[in-house]
Parts: structure tokens; sequence; C-alpha cells
């Protein structure tokens, strides 16, 4: 049950990041790129930080 | 009647509730402050008092924003003109509004007496002086301003700011709005806090409530000897919004009692104000600030809503040139920008009441004197 | 009617301006901090480890220290309209104070409420929940420069409205061409990410200065790793939407490139279009509309403002003798609104209308009319009016010009400073740079300055208007006495003064002292990552 919801609420998500790329890609398109680009740019400065964890785990030491 | 008539009314209503919110909110983390000094004899105590208003100050600020944001869409040419008239007067609100974000920020960052105490005057004077203009602003609108326009919608101020200053309608008004907040924020160091917090803010808040209603009451009579102003011929309400044709007024005395005398039935609203105020008065004494904060809103919305059910139409008549007086019909914006700003407001006023309530509700609970000895979070 | 005392004019401008400039030292870092909390957060809540938590809640601390006073300042900005601006709040109102009160509706108070959470909540909130409040926040103060951008987007290219000659106003008639303005869209992306680079240098520079003194190393090596990703990306997207903004102005504002780019010739009034220098270095001369001492690059300027090889771009010359025709036919235009206010007769009307896209340079005629007063300009006396005139409707060019350059000088200079450091970090090989990390802290006020010049170049070059065409500068001021300005002049003075330093110094002492272990004493023990890598 707690899955059926889990995946409704997905799909409603899903549904909403749908549209909005729609409309905001039709009309305004440097919104959307805003949109992509920072969460973007998040997910990457938090792989950096991951990348040094896992550096540190294989011994370099270095900063 | 016409859907712009329609929309004009509901933001003169919306009006009310955001000055009323406004009131509320920020009038309460106002009292607060000017409390600050008087319930909090150490700097722990008054730390407390801080972290009481701690997590919501800077949101319910948002009211006050929000009010000048509203006001500048719905009514540019109110907001265009009664900022300016009251330029000194906006000023110093200014001045002392922008003190107080930075004194909770900066006030406990450092830990000598001499800083500490220096923001806590900023904390009394960016608390008493904003909700003093705030009441005194009411005072004056009701008593008419002095200003006109040219024909391109330029206005022109024929009066020195002194006589803003130095009123005794406004400064009754004025302190009464202190009182009121005083009330308010009294209120919440009892909701929040423990004693000897709790006991200082219960005699404050209780002393606020009295002088409040008694000046609402005094006031009351005040209104209706003073000059006020009324339509001598009828005006369109659906008429494209301008103060410069098609209207025509004259001052008469008593004028702002005509819409209780036409309506009996608004005589609700003061007496709502009355019981609202007194009632949180008896709460309070009966230590139940629960329910005393909720009175004192109510009393709160009784009282703005009075003002403005006795000014109806009028905004902010002018005394100079009482035909370029500016109403909720000839100061509002477009219907269009009037529509989209009611859309806005119906989708994001639920929103917000949402998660401001859930913040209260996260935050709850007492704030312990321990809490702002070990944790560095707080103010 | 008598024109505003032009000192007052010229001291509500220096209010304004000031205000917002000092309002703009703080804002780009609200806005980068804001994401960069949430990506450290992000990591905290991914992978459990306390040292993420540790740099949201440090960074945190000197994000709040700067957070208050663009909090406090912005109120100045809101008031300002209405104190100092009472004919532009009167005239675009309708359309300008809609964003402003969305802004508050949507943005504002989500901001303000969450960021009360984000400090207070940590021991009450679940992990994601905190994250969700911290990511809420980033989210609501950047909503917030939206809604001010597309405000400002609106004075630059006046989308969505229409002018009401019973109202004498602009007003609001179309919601989509507001928000979605071409202006208003590159205006929010360039600022947002400006910001991000500022905020994104803030923590790398004080980073570098952890490195260099060998404290909190896995802290610091952490924080200048994230900064230096985000900051990487973010230079080189403020650059491009730089570009997408300058081609824009180009279409609707061709005075304030041409005026950035020092042109005082058509490009190609010296040889072909594509040929044109792009200037490096110039002293222009507003008086000789010529510029002294030129070295330029050649093939650049063309392809740089219009993306081809062969359009002439048309130089603030030409665009000065153009606008002739346009400022007579506003006169027209204010002639017969005049008339048509007075007696609301349908032929005065008919008459506004025939000139109706001109009327804001009709105002700007009014200056030079005899006694201020358009009705008395004759055919003998119009064309020394117009020649006046016609002067004004061009921005300062040397204030345009350098204000740009240093600004883009600086963005280039952040792309390059970004990849290297990046580079390093993910070797880690930073110890081995000591240079580098040292122009990391020197380089931490760079992007609030970029900021200022940024916004320098945006509405010095917008000038003489206030809202594009519509409305001059000098109409739109409230008309107050001269000691009215004077008053809250001083007043901002000595109060921003005291605030800055009260600012700065909780700033280095704070960033001095680096992140400190909790008070409450006993290690909070390390929670389970939320995604544990199998057993």
């Amino acid at each position: 049950m707690g899955k059926t919801f889990t995946f409704i609420g997905l799909f409603l998500v899903l549904c909403l990041a749908l549209l909005l790329a729609v409309v905001a890609g039709d009309y305004g398109p440097w919104y959307f790129a805003w949109m992509v680009g920072t969460v973007m740019i998040v997910l990457i400065a938090a792989c950096g930080a991951i990348m040094l964890d896992n550096q540190r785990q294989n011994g370099n030491g270095e900063v | 009647m016409e859907v712009y008539v329609i929309l004009k009314l509901v933001w003169a209503v919306l009006l009310g509730v955001l000055l009323s919110g406004l009131a509320v909110m920020v009038g309460m983390d106002m009292g607060v402050g000017t409390l600050l000094r008087f319930v909090g004899k150490t700097d722990a105590e008054r730390r407390v008092a801080l972290n009481i208003i701690g997590p919501h100050w800077d949101g319910n600020q948002v009211w006050f924003i929000l009010g000048g944001g509203a006001i500048f869409a719905a009514f540019p040419t109110l907001y265009a003109t009664s900022f300016s008239v009251f330029y000194v007067v906006m000023i110093l609100l200014l001045f002392s509004m922008i003190m107080r974000p930075v004194a909770f920020e900066y006030r406990s960052k450092v830990e000598t007496g001499k800083w500490r105490a220096t923001w806590d005057w900023a904390f009394l004077i960016s608390g008493a002086l904003p909700m003093i203009v705030y009441g005194a602003a009411f005072g004056n609108v009701m008593q008419g301003v002095g200003y006109h326009y040219d024909w391109t919608g330029q206005y022109y101020q024929d009066e020195s700011f002194i006589f803003y200053l130095l009123n005794p309608f406004a400064l009754l008004c004025g302190v009464m709005s202190l009182a009121l907040s005083i009330q308010q924020g009294g209120t919440m160091l009892m909701l929040r806090g423990e004693e000897p917090i709790f006991s200082r803010a219960r005699a404050a808040a209780i002393w606020g409530g009295i002088i409040g209603v008694a000046l609402f009451i005094v006031g009351g009579f005040w209104v209706a000897h003073l000059k006020g102003f009324a339509m001598t011929a009828p005006v369109n309400p659906g008429a494209p919004a301008t103060p410069l044709t098609g209207q025509s007024v004259a001052p008469v005395v008593g004028a702002w009692m005509h819409n209780y005398a036409a309506y009996p039935l608004l005589w609700a609203l003061p007496l709502l104000g009355v019981v609202g105020m007194l009632g949180a008065v008896l709460m309070n004494a009966a230590r139940k600030p629960v329910i005393a904060w909720w009175l004192g809103a109510i009393g709160w919305v009784g009282a703005i809503f009075t003002t403005g059910a006795s000014m109806f139409p009028f905004l902010m008549p002018s005394t100079t040139n009482p035909s370029q007086s500016l109403t909720v019909w000839n100061a509002s914006g477009s219907a269009y920008n009037l529509g989209w700003m009611l859309l806005f407001a119906l989708v994001f006023t639920p929103i917000i009441i949402c998660y401001t309530s859930w913040c209260f509700y996260v935050m709850r609970g007492k704030v312990k004197m321990d809490y702002v000895t070990h944790d560095d979070h707080g103010y | 009617m008598p024109l505003i005392d032009p000192s007052v004019v010229d001291l509500s401008r220096l209010q304004f301006a000031l205000t917002a400039l000092y309002h703009f030292l703080f804002v780009p870092l609200t806005l980068g901090m804001t994401f960069l909390l949430a990506a450290m957060e992000t990591v905290y809540v991914i992978t459990g480890r306390q040292i993420y938590k540790e740099m949201t809640q440090f960074w945190g601390k000197l994000f709040a220290i700067n957070f208050a006073i663009g909090v406090a300042t912005g109120l100045t900005m809101e008031f300002e309209f209405g104190t100092n601006w009472s004919m532009y709040s009167h005239f675009v109102g309708d359309v300008f104070g809609t964003p402003l009160a969305i802004e508050g509706l949507m943005a504002f108070f989500m901001e303000s409420t969450f960021i009360g959470l984000m400090f207070f909540g940590w021991d009450r909130l679940s992990r994601p929940g905190h994250l969700a409040v911290t990511w809420l926040t980033a989210l609501g103060s950047n909503l917030s420069a939206l809604w001010i951008l597309i405000a400002n987007g609106f004075m630059q290219s006046p989308k969505g409205a229409s002018f009401n000659p019973d109202t004498m106003r602009l007003e609001f008639n179309s919601f989509l061409n507001l928000v979605f303005s071409e202006d208003a869209q590159a205006k929010f992306v360039h600022t947002s990410i400006a910001g991000f680079v500022t905020g994104a240098l803030f923590v790398m520079g004080i980073s570098a200065f952890y490195i260099l003194r060998k404290q909190h190393r896995e802290f610091a090596a952490r924080s200048f790793r994230m900064a230096a990703l985000f900051g990487v990306i973010s230079s080189l997207a403020v650059v491009t939407l730089g570009d997408a903004l300058g081609r824009l102005d180009y279409l609707v504002q061709p005075t304030k490139i041409a005026a950035v780019e020092g042109l005082w010739q058509d490009s190609d009034a010296n040889g072909p279009a594509g040929a044109a220098a792009w200037l490096l270095f110039a002293l222009p001369d507003q008086q000789a509309q010529a510029n002294h001492f030129e070295i330029g690059v050649p093939y650049v300027l063309d392809p740089l403002i219009a993306h081809s090889f062969n359009t002439s771009i048309p130089g603030l010359i030409t665009l000065e003798k153009q606008v002739g025709p346009r400022i007579q036919s506003g006169i027209q235009a204010l002639d017969a609104l005049k008339a048509y206010g007075q007696t609301h007769d349908p032929q005065a009307l008919a008459s506004f209308k025939a000139h109706e896209s001109d009327m804001g340079y009709g105002f700007l005629a009014q200056r030079y009319a005899p006694n201020q007063d358009l009705g008395q300009i004759t055919p003998a006396n119009q064309d020394a009016v117009l020649a006046q005139a016609e002067k004004d409707t061009l921005p300062n060019v040397f204030v345009t010009f350098w204000s740009f350059r240093l600004m883009m000088a600086l963005g280039f200079f952040f792309v390059g400073l970004f990849s290297f450091a990046a580079y390093y970090s993910l070797k880690n090989q930073l110890e081995r740079h000591p240079f580098l990390l040292k122009l990391c802290v020197w380089s931490i006020p760079l992007p609030i300055l970029a900021c200022e010049f940024g916004w320098i170049t945006a509405e010095a070059g917008r000038q003489p208007w206030s809202v594009f065409g519509w409305l001059p500068t000098f109409q739109a001021a409230s008309s107050h006495n001269l000691g009215y300005m004077i008053f809250s002049l001083i007043g901002f003075a000595v109060l921003y003064s005291a605030f800055i330093a009260a600012e700065l110094y909780l700033m280095f002492k704070y960033a001095r002292l680096g992140p400190q272990p909790h008070l409450t004493g006993a290690p909070e023990s390390s929670p389970s990552p939320m995604f544990a890598p199998a057993e």
C-alpha cells in the first residue's frame, strides 16, 4: 500500500516536472535553463565533496 | 455591480487585513523589542526574550514588506502620495525598522556589555518608534493631509511636516498603537517565557491593554467632533481610477460617524475592538496567554476596521484640495491588475498560513535559560 | 507646471543609487550562499558525515551576519519608490507594484519563515526535513530576486502594459508578457548566477585562508572543493548570460549598448561593419562626442554585439539625431493629452493616440521649453529646444563604458581563477600552490565589486529614462524640498556606515575564529547515512 502511494506521488512529481519543462521551455527558456542549471551546479558541487571523501579513503591525505 | 467595483472593494478589505496582520505580527515583535530592557534584567534574560521571537521575527516582518508591496500594487496612487507627503516620518520609521534585523543578528555575537547595551537601546527605539508612527499615520490620515496634484499626476505638498509630528489626535493614536503592541508582545513573552520574565511581561501586557482600550474609547469620542470628509455629489465607483477628476468633496465636522449612522451594524466593529482588548487584559490577568494573544489580535482587527469603516470610501483625504482626496474608488489599480493580484493572494495566502503555523508549531514550547547559554544557533 | 528642482532630483538619484548599491553589497552573497549551504547539507544527509553538518552550520553563521543587513536595507528599497519617486510610483505602480507584491507573497514570506527554521530547527526537525527547509530558503531568496528583476526588466524594456489617458498612467495588460519578458529572463539568470559566483568565491577564499594557515584542514579542503566546482560552472554561466543580455540591450536599448561600447560613429563609418574594433581602452568625451586614446581589437565588435559579421551597429551620434522627430511628436502627444484631461474631447484623444508611442520623449523637451511649459513651444523656438533635448537622450558614456569593462574583466578573471582552483582541488594539490590560495583570499570582495559595476552599467546606461521610452528620471521624482533630502541622506550615511563597520567586524571575527566544536559538550553520535552502502 505504502509503495503504491510512493509511486502515485512520484508520478505526480513527474507530471509536474514535465508540465513545468514544457511551459517554461516554451515561454521562458532562460528560466528553464536556470532551474536545470542550478540543480546541476549544486549536484556537481556535492559530487566533488563525495569524490574527496573517496580520495581520502584511498589514502590520499593531501589538500 | 460591476466586476471592477467588486475588485476595488475586495482590495479595500484586503488592505484592512494586511494592515491588521502587520499590526498583530510586527506589533508583537516590536512590543518585545520595546519591553526587552524591562522584562530582562540580566543579559541571559534578555537573550531568552529575544529567542522567544527569534525564529519568527523575520517571517513576521514580511507582513510589513507585503503591506508596502500590496499598497503599491493595489492602490498605486495612495502609495505614491502617502509615502511622499509623510516623508520625514516615513524616513524615521525606515531608520528604526532597518535597525531591528541588524540588532537581532548582531547583538549576541559579541560578548562585551557596551556592545550589547547599545543594541538593546536599538531594540527599544526600533520597537517603540515604528509603532508610534504607525498609529500616528492613522491619526493623520483621518484628519486629512495637505496635498494636491497637477495634470500629470505629480503631487505637491502644501503643509510642513511638523504638523504630522506634533498633532494631538495623531499622538493619541500613536500611543494607543504602542500600548497595543506592548500588550501583544508581553503576551507572547508570557506564552514562551518562564519566571521571572513571565510576571514582568504580564504586568506590562495588562497595562498596555488597559491604556490601549482607554485611548481607543477616548479616540472614538474625539472622532465624532473631528472634521471629517464627505462626498457632496454622487461618484461613479466603477470609473477609471484617477484622483484628478470626477469627484467633489467637502470637509464636514463629524462626517466620520456618517457610515455608522447609515449602517448601525457597523457598531459591531468598535465593539469587537473593545471586547478583544478588554478580554486580553482579563485573560492575561488570569494567566492564560494563548487566549489573550488571540483576543489581543481581535482587538487590533477591531480597531483597524473601525477606522476603515468610518472613513470609507476615503483612504487619505486632502485638506487643501478635498476634491482630489484619495478614495477606494480613485486610488486603486486597474481591473486587470487587481484581478491578477487577487488570484495570487488566493493561491498563496493559504500556503503562507500553513507554513507559518507549521513554523510556530515546530518551535513551540518554553524557551529555557540553559538554551541560550548552551546553544550557539540562537540570538 | 514647473519641474522639480534639479538638485532635488539629483539628490534623490544619489540617495537611491547609494542605497541600492549598498543593498546590493549583501544580496549576491545571499543568492549564492543559500544554494551552497543546500549543497553542503545535501551531502550531509546523503552520506551522514558530521563534517558536512559542521560546514553547513559554520557557513550558515557567516551567511546570517550578511543576511541581516540584506533584509534591513531591502526595506529601504521598497519604501524609496514611494518616498522619493512619487510620480514614478503613480505612473507605473499598476504594473510595477504587482511583481513587488507577488515577491512578498510568494518568495519573501517563504525565505524569511524558513530561514528562522534553518537556524533554529536543527534539533527539532528530521534530517530530510531540515534539508527541505534549507532548499526552500535558497529557492525563496532566488525567487525574491526573480520578481524584483521582473520589475526591473519592466523599467528596461516595458512589456505587458499600455498607457491609459483616463488615468494618466501605464496600466497592466498582460501578465505573461511581463513575466516572460526577455529582458527580465536574462536579467534574472545573470544576476542570480552572479550571486552564485559571489557566494562560491566567498567560501573558497575563506577556505583558502584556512588551508594557508594549516587550520581546519579537512573542513577547508571540502569547502574549497565544493565552492570551486560551484564557482567554475557559475562563472562560465554568468559570462554566457552577460552576452545574451548585451544582445537584448542591443535590440531594445540601442543607446545603452552604444554607450557601453563607446561607439560614437556607426560601426560601418570607417570601413565594413564586421571590421569595427572592440575597444579595450578609451576615454569617452561626452562634450566632443568622441573618444580619446582608443585601443581596440578589430573584427570583435560586430560578432560580439549583433552575433553577425555585416550588421551596422548605430552609433550615439546617429541615435541622437534620430530622436528629434520623436521628441517633436511627443510634444504633440502631451499637448493633446493635457487638452483631453481638461475637456475629455474625443478629438484631442484621437490626436494623442496618433502620437502616443512618443509621449515620453515629449517629457524630455519640457525642461528646455520656455517657462517649462510645452504649450509655449512655437515653430520659432522649437529647433533650439529639440537640439538641447536630443543631447539628453544619451546616457553618461564614460560611466557606462568603464563600469561595463571592469565588470567584464572581472568576469573573465573569475572563470580563470575558478578553473585553476577547481583543477588543483580535484588533484588535491592546493597546498603546493600558495600563490593561487592567496589570490583566492584577496579575490573575496571582487565578485561583489563586479555585481556593483554590472548594476551601474544597467542603470546608468538606461538614463535619461526611469522607464525606458516612457518616463524620464527627472520627471519621476517626488517634489520634496532640499532640506528633506539632506536630512535623509545624512541619516542613511550615518546608519549605513555603522552597519558596515559592525558587519565587517563580525565577519572578520567569525571567519578568523573558524568552525568551532559544539558547546554542548558530548559530540553527537554520527547518524547512519541515508543511503547506506551495501554491507
